[in-house]
């Protein structure tokens, strides 16, 4: 993507705080970027780092690298790490959001409710994760 | 980063949480509200005014609190939500169970 911002490293809880800090820079070079906006997109870009440092194999040992790019009209986002391909059959497009007292499984739903599209695919021996928010 | 700064007030304790309140970071809010609730205050406030950012781990160690708070025969409130943290309450459903309060005074009023 042109014009973007991204990083690369290691599927690890500093990765996250790395995510952070790129999103932060995208609110400072983007002011025109409505700040739910962005925090909604930070949120769900967040939850899939999340699931990439908790669940991607061999743990501490997944590389991944995000780019986001701001348009007029969208937020776009691109997560891919090397780690294993997510089980087969593993729903993705109809995560449901949980009962009001679960402790967790909120992670997925909410990325689903804050973006306009998330998609996953597996890419040769990358797991590409694309995320939008149109800009309101 | 989020650092948690307990205060016991009479009746109430007030659980501070100042930065992301993140899955790396969860844990803490749950060690301190079983620390709170544990001393013999089950009523508890998690002031969230200095909260930037919350995640699914986050949302899961309140709710693990008011569970935690409740069964002690207390309640866990929550004061003065930021926009992010206000959004993703009403987005999972759960501003039905952690009504978001304005102040820390007004979460604790009745206790």
């Amino acid at each position: 993507m042109a014009g973007d911002l991204r990083l690369s490293g290691f599927a690890v809880p500093e990765g996250i705080e790395a995510l952070h800090d790129l999103l932060e820079r995208v609110g400072s070079e983007h002011p025109d970027l409505a700040a739910l906006d962005l925090s909604m997109f930070e949120t769900a870009v967040i939850e899939i780092a999340n699931n990439v440092v908790e669940h991607g194999l061999p743990p501490g040992e997944v590389r991944w690298s995000f780019a986001v790019e701001v348009r007029p009209d969208r937020v776009v986002g691109v997560l891919t790490d090397d780690g294993q391909a997510l089980p087969e059959g593993r729903p993705v497009a109809d995560a449901e959001m949980p009962d009001v007292l679960a402790e967790d499984g909120r992670g997925l739903p909410l990325a689903h409710a804050v973006l306009d599209e998330l998609d996953y695919t597996r890419d040769g021996r990358t797991n590409v994760w694309t995320m939008v928010r149109r800009r309101s | 980063m989020m650092e948690i700064h307990t205060e016991p007030v009479t009746g109430y304790t007030v659980l501070a949480c100042a930065g992301r309140l993140t899955m790396q970071y969860a844990s803490r809010l749950r060690e301190a509200v079983d620390a709170a609730v544990g001393s013999g205050t089950p009523n508890v406030v998690v002031d969230l005014s200095g909260t930037s950012f919350v995640d699914s781990s986050g949302l899961g160690a309140l709710v693990a609190g008011l569970r935690v708070a409740r069964t002690a025969g207390g309640d866990l409130r929550i004061a003065a939500p930021t926009e992010q943290v206000s959004s993703v309450l009403s987005l999972t459903n759960l501003d039905r169970v952690l009504t978001p309060h304005p102040s820390v005074e007004e979460a604790a009023r009745g206790w």
